[in-house]
C-alpha cells in the first residue's frame, strides 16, 4: 500500500510538473517598427517589455529600421514570408498592405475592445471598409512649427490657430531675410496643403485628379511659396526633402516648417531657440486640417495570432499610451491619455496644445489614392523644377497625373 | 611514353572507370561552392525574373500570368519609358567617352612621370574605395540648392544654374560624380599597360624623329588597345547600370532628367511595387547591355591590335 501511495504521490508531482511546464511553454513574438532614434527605439523595447511584464509568457523581439526603408522591406518581408508577428502600419500606408493584415472586428467584439475609446479619425485611418486591421497608438494633425526667437525679432505676431494663408504669407516673407528664409516646403506638403484649403486632388470616385482647376490652384499656390514669393528653399529631388527641411529649421535656416506631433521627440533637444505651433494656414473657408496615425496589426501569416492580439492591446493600452505621451513621441490615439502629452511634450511648445485642439477639431480624413507611395515619388521628382522655376503648376501637375496612371 | 601507349594500358576487372582525370576532379571540387553560390544567387534569380516579367506580381499578392502584357505596355503606353532609354543611353555614351579620354590622358600623363607615379596612381584610386552611395550623399551636400558647388559658380561668375534643380544640368552633375567615382580603376589598368610597351619601340621612334603625339597614336595606343577595349566593354556595361549616384543624388529628378533603367527598375518594383513590370525594364536592360557588347565585340576587330 505504501508503494502504491508512494507511486501516486510521485506521480501526481510529475503530473503537476508537467503541467506547469504547459502552462508557462514561452511564446516568442517578433514585432517590426520604424524608429527615428535611439530615444525612439527605447520607448518601443520598454512597450515590448510591457508585454512581458502583464503576460510572462510572451516575450516581444523588437526588430527597429528607419521610416523610410521599414517601408521597402515591408512588401520585400512579405514576399519571402519573414513578415514579423506584430506588424507597424501608418494609416495613409493601410490601403497598400491591408492583405498582410489579419482582421480585427471579431477578435474586438470577442474581447468587447472599447475601439470608443480612440479618437475616432484614426480608427477610420486604421480601416478598410468598415474592417479595423490594427489598433492604433498615435493621431496627429500636420501643423505649423516656428522658431519663436525669429518671429519675436521680425517682430512678426505669434500666430493664433486660424490663421489664413494671407497672414501665413505675410509673415514669410516678413522672416525672410538675411539669407534664411520664412519657411521650409516639401513636394509632399502638397496634399496637407491641398486638403486643409479645402482643395481636391482625388475625384468622388476615390481616382487622383491632380489636373482639375482646385487642385491645380493649390500646386499654384504651393510652388508660389519658393518659385514667386521666394520665401521658402530650393529642395533638390532627393532622398528625403522632409528631413532636409527639418534640419533647416532645427539650425534656424527656416523659421517655420510643416510636421506632426510625432516629431517633437526629437525636436525640442536639437534647436537652440523657442519653438511655437500653430494650425496649418486656412483658404477661404475654415481650415480642414488632414490627420494620419500609426498602429499595430497581425500579420495573416502569424503563428501565434492570439498571443499577437494579447500583445498589441498591451502595446496600445493606456499605461503605454501614456507612457509613450511622457516621452513626447506620440500624441496618444486613445483619447483619455491625449491631456499628457499636452502636459509632458507639448508644454515647452508655445501654443502646442491649442495648434493640436484646433487642428483635430477641423479635421478631416486624409484622401488618398492606393497607389499613394508612387504618387508620393511623383511630387518628389516634378515639384523641385517648378519650386526653381523651370516648369508651373499646369503642367506639373500634368505630368505626375499622366505617369501616375502607368 | 606516348599518347597510344597510355591509351593501350587496360583497365583491371573491377577498376571504376575514370570519368575525369583527377585534377579535373579537385578543380570540380574546388569550384562546387562558386558553381552553388552562382546558380542559387544568379542563374535562379535571373531566370525567376524572367518568369515573373510575364506576370503581374506587387510582391504582397500573388503573382498571375500576364503574358507580353509588360512589354507592350513598356513599349507602347508608358509615356516615361523612351524618357528612362534616352536617359541611360544619353549617359552611358557621355560617361564613358568622358572616362576613357579622361582616364587616358591621367595614365598617360602619370607614366611621363619621372617621379611620384605611385602617389599619383593611390589618388586617383582612392575613391574608388570610398562607398558610391556615401560618397553621392556627400555630392549632395555640395551640390545641394545654395550649397558649396553653388557658391563657386557664382564666385565664377559662370552664371550656371544650381545643377540638381535644371534638368539638363543635372544629369551633367551625375555623370561628374560617376567620373570622379570611377576613373581611377581605368587610369590604374592603363597606367599598367602603357609601362608594359617595350622601350626600344619608343627609342627607334625618336630617332626616326616621331614627337610625343606620334609615339602615342602610332605606338603606344595600338599596343595597349586590349586594355582600352577591356576598359570600354566594362565600362560601358557598368554605365548602363548606373544606380547609386542616381538614388542619392537625384531620384530620377528633377522632373524624370535623371531617370534611368536601372533606377526605374529600383523605383517600380520597390516603391511603387510593379514587380513583374520591373523585371520586364531590367530584361530589357539586359538586352540592350548584351548588344552592345556584341556591337564592341564585332568593332574591335577594326582598332583593337592583339600580338599574336
Amino acid at each position: 500500500m505504501k508503494v502504491l501511495k508512494k507511486t501516486l504521490l510521485l506521480a501526481a508531482i510529475g503530473g503537476s510538473l508537467l503541467a506547469t511546464t504547459a502552462s508557462a511553454e514561452q511564446v516568442n513574438l517578433t514585432w517590426q517598427m520604424w524608429t527615428g532614434s535611439d530615444a525612439d527605439t527605447k520607448g518601443w523595447q520598454h512597450l515590448a517589455d510591457m508585454v512581458t511584464t502583464k503576460y510572462p509568457d510572451i516575450k516581444v523581439t523588437l526588430t527597429t529600421t528607419g521610416w523610410v526603408d521599414y517601408w521597402t522591406r515591408l512588401p520585400v518581408l512579405a514576399a519571402s514570408g519573414q513578415l514579423a508577428d506584430i506588424v507597424s502600419m501608418q494609416s495613409l500606408r493601410m490601403p497598400n498592405f491591408v492583405s498582410l493584415l489579419e482582421p480585427l472586428n471579431e477578435r474586438i467584439a470577442a474581447d468587447k475592445f472599447d475601439v470608443g475609446a480612440f479618437t475616432p479619425s484614426i480608427i477610420g485611418g486604421m480601416s478598410v471598409d468598415k474592417q479595423l486591421y490594427g489598433l492604433p497608438y498615435d493621431v496627429g494633425p500636420w501643423v505649423i512649427y516656428y522658431n519663436q526667437d525669429a518671429l519675436e525679432a521680425a517682430g512678426v505676431p505669434l500666430p493664433k490657430p486660424g490663421w489664413t494663408l494671407a497672414e501665413f504669407t505675410d509673415a514669410a516673407k516678413k522672416l525672410t531675410k538675411d539669407g534664411k528664409y520664412g519657411f521650409g516646403i516639401t513636394p509632399t506638403n502638397y496634399s496637407v496643403l491641398a486638403a486643409a484649403w479645402g482643395d481636391k486632388y482625388v475625384n468622388d470616385a476615390g481616382e487622383l485628379d491632380l489636373t482639375n482647376p482646385s487642385a491645380v490652384a493649390a500646386a499654384d499656390r504651393v510652388i508660389g511659396f519658393a518659385a514667386k514669393d521666394k520665401v521658402a528653399p530650393l529642395v533638390p529631388s532627393s532622398a528625403d526633402a522632409g528631413t532636409v527641411i527639418q534640419g533647416r529649421f532645427y539650425s534656424g535656416n527656416v523659421a517655420m516648417y510643416i510636421d506632426g506631433p510625432w516629431s517633437i521627440i526629437g525636436m525640442k533637444d536639437k534647436v537652440k531657440f523657442k519653438i511655437g505651433s500653430t494650425s496649418l494656414p486656412r483658404g477661404d473657408g475654415e481650415l480642414t486640417a488632414v490627420t494620419a496615425g500609426s498602429g499595430f496589426g497581425i500579420a495573416t501569416t502569424s503563428k501565434n495570432k492570439d498571443a499577437a492580439w494579447k500583445a498589441i492591446q498591451v502595446l496600445t493600452s493606456p499605461e503605454a499610451l501614456q507612457y509613450l505621451a511622457e516621452q513626447g513621441r506620440a500624441l496618444p490615439a486613445r483619447t483619455a491619455s491625449q491631456p499628457s502629452w499636452y502636459k509632458v511634450a507639448a508644454k515647452d511648445i508655445t501654443n502646442g496644445g491649442e495648434a493640436i485642439d484646433y487642428s483635430l477639431a477641423h479635421s478631416v480624413p486624409y484622401v488618398i489614392t492606393n497607389n499613394w507611395a508612387a504618387v508620393e515619388n511623383l511630387f518628389n521628382q516634378y515639384f523641385p523644377p517648378a519650386f526653381g522655376g523651370s516648369a508651373d503648376a499646369k503642367q506639373t501637375m500634368e505630368s505626375i497625373q499622366s505617369l501616375a496612371q502607368q | 611514353m606516348s599518347q597510344s601507349a597510355v591509351a593501350e594500358i587496360p583497365l583491371q576487372p573491377g577498376q571504376p572507370r575514370r570519368f575525369l582525370m583527377p585534377e579535373t576532379q579537385t578543380a570540380m571540387l574546388f569550384l562546387l561552392p562558386s558553381f552553388l553560390g552562382f546558380m542559387i544567387f544568379m542563374a535562379l534569380p535571373i531566370l525567376a525574373s524572367l518568369a515573373l516579367s510575364f506576370t503581374n506580381w506587387q510582391l504582397i499578392s500573388t503573382p498571375s500570368f500576364v503574358g507580353f502584357q509588360n512589354y507592350i505596355k513598356l513599349f507602347t503606353v508608358d509615356p516615361a519609358f523612351y524618357t528612362i532609354l534616352r536617359n541611360t543611353l544619353f549617359f552611358a555614351v557621355e560617361y564613358l567617352a568622358l572616362n576613357i579620354a579622361v582616364s587616358l590622358t591621367l595614365a598617360v600623363w602619370i607614366s611621363s612621370l619621372k617621379r611620384g607615379k605611385a602617389i599619383f596612381r593611390v589618388i586617383f584610386f582612392l575613391p574608388t574605395f570610398t562607398p558610391t552611395i556615401a560618397a553621392s550623399v556627400v555630392w549632395l551636400l555640395i551640390f545641394t540648392p545654395d550649397g558649396l558647388a553653388d557658391a563657386v559658380i557664382r564666385a565664377l561668375g559662370l552664371g550656371l544654374p544650381n545643377f540638381l534643380l535644371n534638368p539638363t544640368w543635372a544629369m551633367q552633375a551625375i555623370i561628374l560624380v560617376t567620373l570622379w567615382a570611377n576613373v581611377g580603376y581605368n587610369v590604374v589598368m592603363f597606367n599598367a599597360a602603357l609601362d608594359l610597351v617595350p622601350k626600344h619601340y619608343l627609342e627607334a621612334a625618336t630617332i626616326d624623329g616621331a614627337n610625343a603625339w606620334q609615339q602615342f597614336w602610332r605606338i603606344r595606343l595600338p599596343l595597349i588597345s586590349p586594355t582600352v577595349f577591356f576598359a570600354t566593354v566594362m565600362t560601358a556595361i557598368t554605365s548602363l547600370q548606373v544606380f547609386d549616384e542616381i538614388f542619392a543624388m537625384t531620384r530620377g529628378g528633377p522632373g524624370s532628367a535623371t531617370a534611368t533603367l536601372g533606377f526605374a527598375i529600383y523605383q517600380k518594383g520597390f516603391t511603387n511595387f510593379q514587380m513583374g513590370y520591373a523585371s520586364a525594364l531590367a530584361w530589357v536592360m539586359f538586352v540592350m547591355i548584351m548588344a552592345l557588347t556584341i556591337l564592341q565585340f564585332h568593332m574591335q576587330r577594326k582598332w583593337v591590335h592583339y600580338d599574336d
